[in-house]
């Protein structure tokens, strides 16, 4: 199997683990832990490929609110402080990211010889 | 708000909103596939599916561009304030858009693999150990799966379930997610552009993400450098004769949390001010017959006790004052969401329940 084939196969197990988590929360989970969810069913399906997705989470969050460890205080806590970090962050890898483009490229500002870069597929083969 | 989850909540802002969004993207994709192929160097012979595989492309970057300045925008200057309102509807639409353009790509560079397409696309190029010729498609694929992950997750219900600091950290993952197409970009199609109006425009519509945020997280520490306060009990917000009436002051404590303090009728109260929806800035908000309205998507709860006004059932902490003088004083600890506090009413007037008694 190669490693393409590896990833793939990862990501039909995790969605197939999601599908049965899926399953069973939308059915039985949702209305043990969200009172607004009783009696409200044509939004789940809506909720599915989430649970496809963060499945670990749902199932962590759920097993939290079923053993009442959910605390309020960790509702109010927005990580805006993060902002500042980001703030710094984002412009200077775009532009590290912009100028490592710029650099890389073969007719800007000038035209250079070109450079083969790897041994042609047809070689390999 | 909460009471029962319908699939989208609508409403004729929203519809507007969404109207204005799908006029943008329609007109965006008319000019770039129809009016403009020269501007863009695309008078070099390419066939439909490239064109529509760039259209799409170009349309979801620029999507996801105007997305990430409303933030700071909205931060730098309250009257952008509106734009936050329907996001993510944009965010969801951004979504589509980048699916097809990953869709074009994959159904024609892919169309005649010996293998699935799909495996083709991970090992078609892996030269991951040099910049030039370096695989921009991984930068492409995790941007997408990025995108959808939000976008899956964008529904209220998973605010409600992950809380909104959980939510919120998970949907920290659109500045990666931004970086991660500006690579896809920089070592993709920018490698090959003859025409530099693209790259102009490309390099605009980044740095501008990139200044705005930067300006709206100074602006944001140097307002909290002046709202921060002591450590533990009663903590100083401010003198009463800076209070005005509906608004609130906003005071940063030791622990992080803000609280919004509000004088209501002659009355002094304090609640988080974190909504408990997105945590949105309450205390950006005025009060109107003792709600105060989030600024971001309009929830509202009564000053007095942190709840939404029924039948909905948000609640967000509220916080016990005293004046010391003229000193307004909040206690560092907050009340359970919900709480009721009893006003404290400003020296020289009085509730309006006693005075009619």
């Amino acid at each position: 199997m190669s490693q393409a084939e590896a990833i793939l196969m990862g990501l039909r197990v995790w969605g197939g683990i999601g599908a049965v988590v899926a399953a069973a929360f939308l059915t039985i989970g949702i209305d043990r832990i969200d009172a607004d969810a009783r009696g409200a069913y044509v939004f789940r399906p809506l909720l599915i490929p989430a649970v496809l997705v963060i499945w670990p989470l749902v199932l962590w969050r759920w097993y939290l609110y079923e053993t009442g460890r959910v605390h309020w205080h960790g509702r109010y806590d927005p990580p805006r402080r993060s902002h500042y970090l980001v703030g710094w962050l984002l412009p200077i890898g775009i532009c590290a990211l912009i100028v490592t483009g710029l650099l890389q490229r073969q007719s800007w500002p000038a035209d250079v010889a070109p450079v083969q870069l790897s041994i042609p597929t047809e070689a390999v083969e | 708000m909460s009471v029962k989850y319908v699939p989208v909540q609508w409403n004729p802002n929203k519809y507007l909103y969404d109207a204005v969004m799908l006029t943008g993207v329609g007109l965006f994709l008319y000019v770039f596939l129809y009016a403009a192929p020269g501007l863009l160097s695309h008078e070099r012979p390419i066939n439909q599916q490239i064109h529509n595989a760039r259209a799409f492309g170009a349309c979801a970057f620029v999507m996801l561009t105007v997305i990430l300045c409303i933030g700071p925008l909205a931060r730098l200057d309250t009257r952008f304030l509106p734009l936050l309102y329907n996001r993510r509807h944009f965010g969801v639409m951004t979504v589509f858009v980048a699916l097809t353009h990953a869709g074009y790509v994959v159904d024609w560079y892919f169309a005649f693999s010996r293998w699935n397409k799909f495996e083709a696309v991970l090992f078609a190029n892996t030269s991951y150990g040099q910049l030039a010729g370096f695989p921009f498609e991984a930068f492409g694929i995790f941007a997408l799966f990025t995108l959808i992950l939000l976008a899956v997750t964008s529904h209220d219900f998973w605010l409600k379930f992950l809380g909104p600091p959980l939510w919120k950290a998970l949907h920290y993952m659109i500045y990666p997610a931004y970086l991660s197409l500006v690579a896809h970009v920089s070592l993709g199609i920018l490698l090959d552009q003859q025409n530099h109006v693209f790259t102009a425009i490309f390099a605009g519509c980044a740095g501008t993400v990139g200044g705005l945020h930067l300006l709206a997280a100074l602006k944001e520490r140097r307002i909290d450098r002046t709202r921060s306060g002591g450590k533990g009990g009663w903590v100083h917000v401010c003198d009463v004769s800076e209070m005005r009436d509906g608004f609130a002051k906003v005071k940063l404590l030791a622990s992080g949390e803000r609280v919004a303090v509000y004088l209501n009728d002659g009355a002094l109260s304090a609640i988080s001010n974190a909504c408990a929806h997105q945590n949105g800035p309450l205390g950006e908000g005025r009060i109107i017959d003792c709600l105060v309205t989030c600024p971001w998507h309009g929830f509202q709860y009564d000053v007095t006790n942190g709840r939404s006004p029924a039948p909905f059932t948000e609640k967000v902490p509220t916080y016990n004052l005293r004046l010391d003088g003229t000193s307004v004083l909040v206690h560092a600890r907050p009340n359970a969401p919900g709480t009721y506090v009893e006003p404290v009413p400003l020296p020289g007037t009085a509730p309006e329940t006693e005075a009619m008694a």
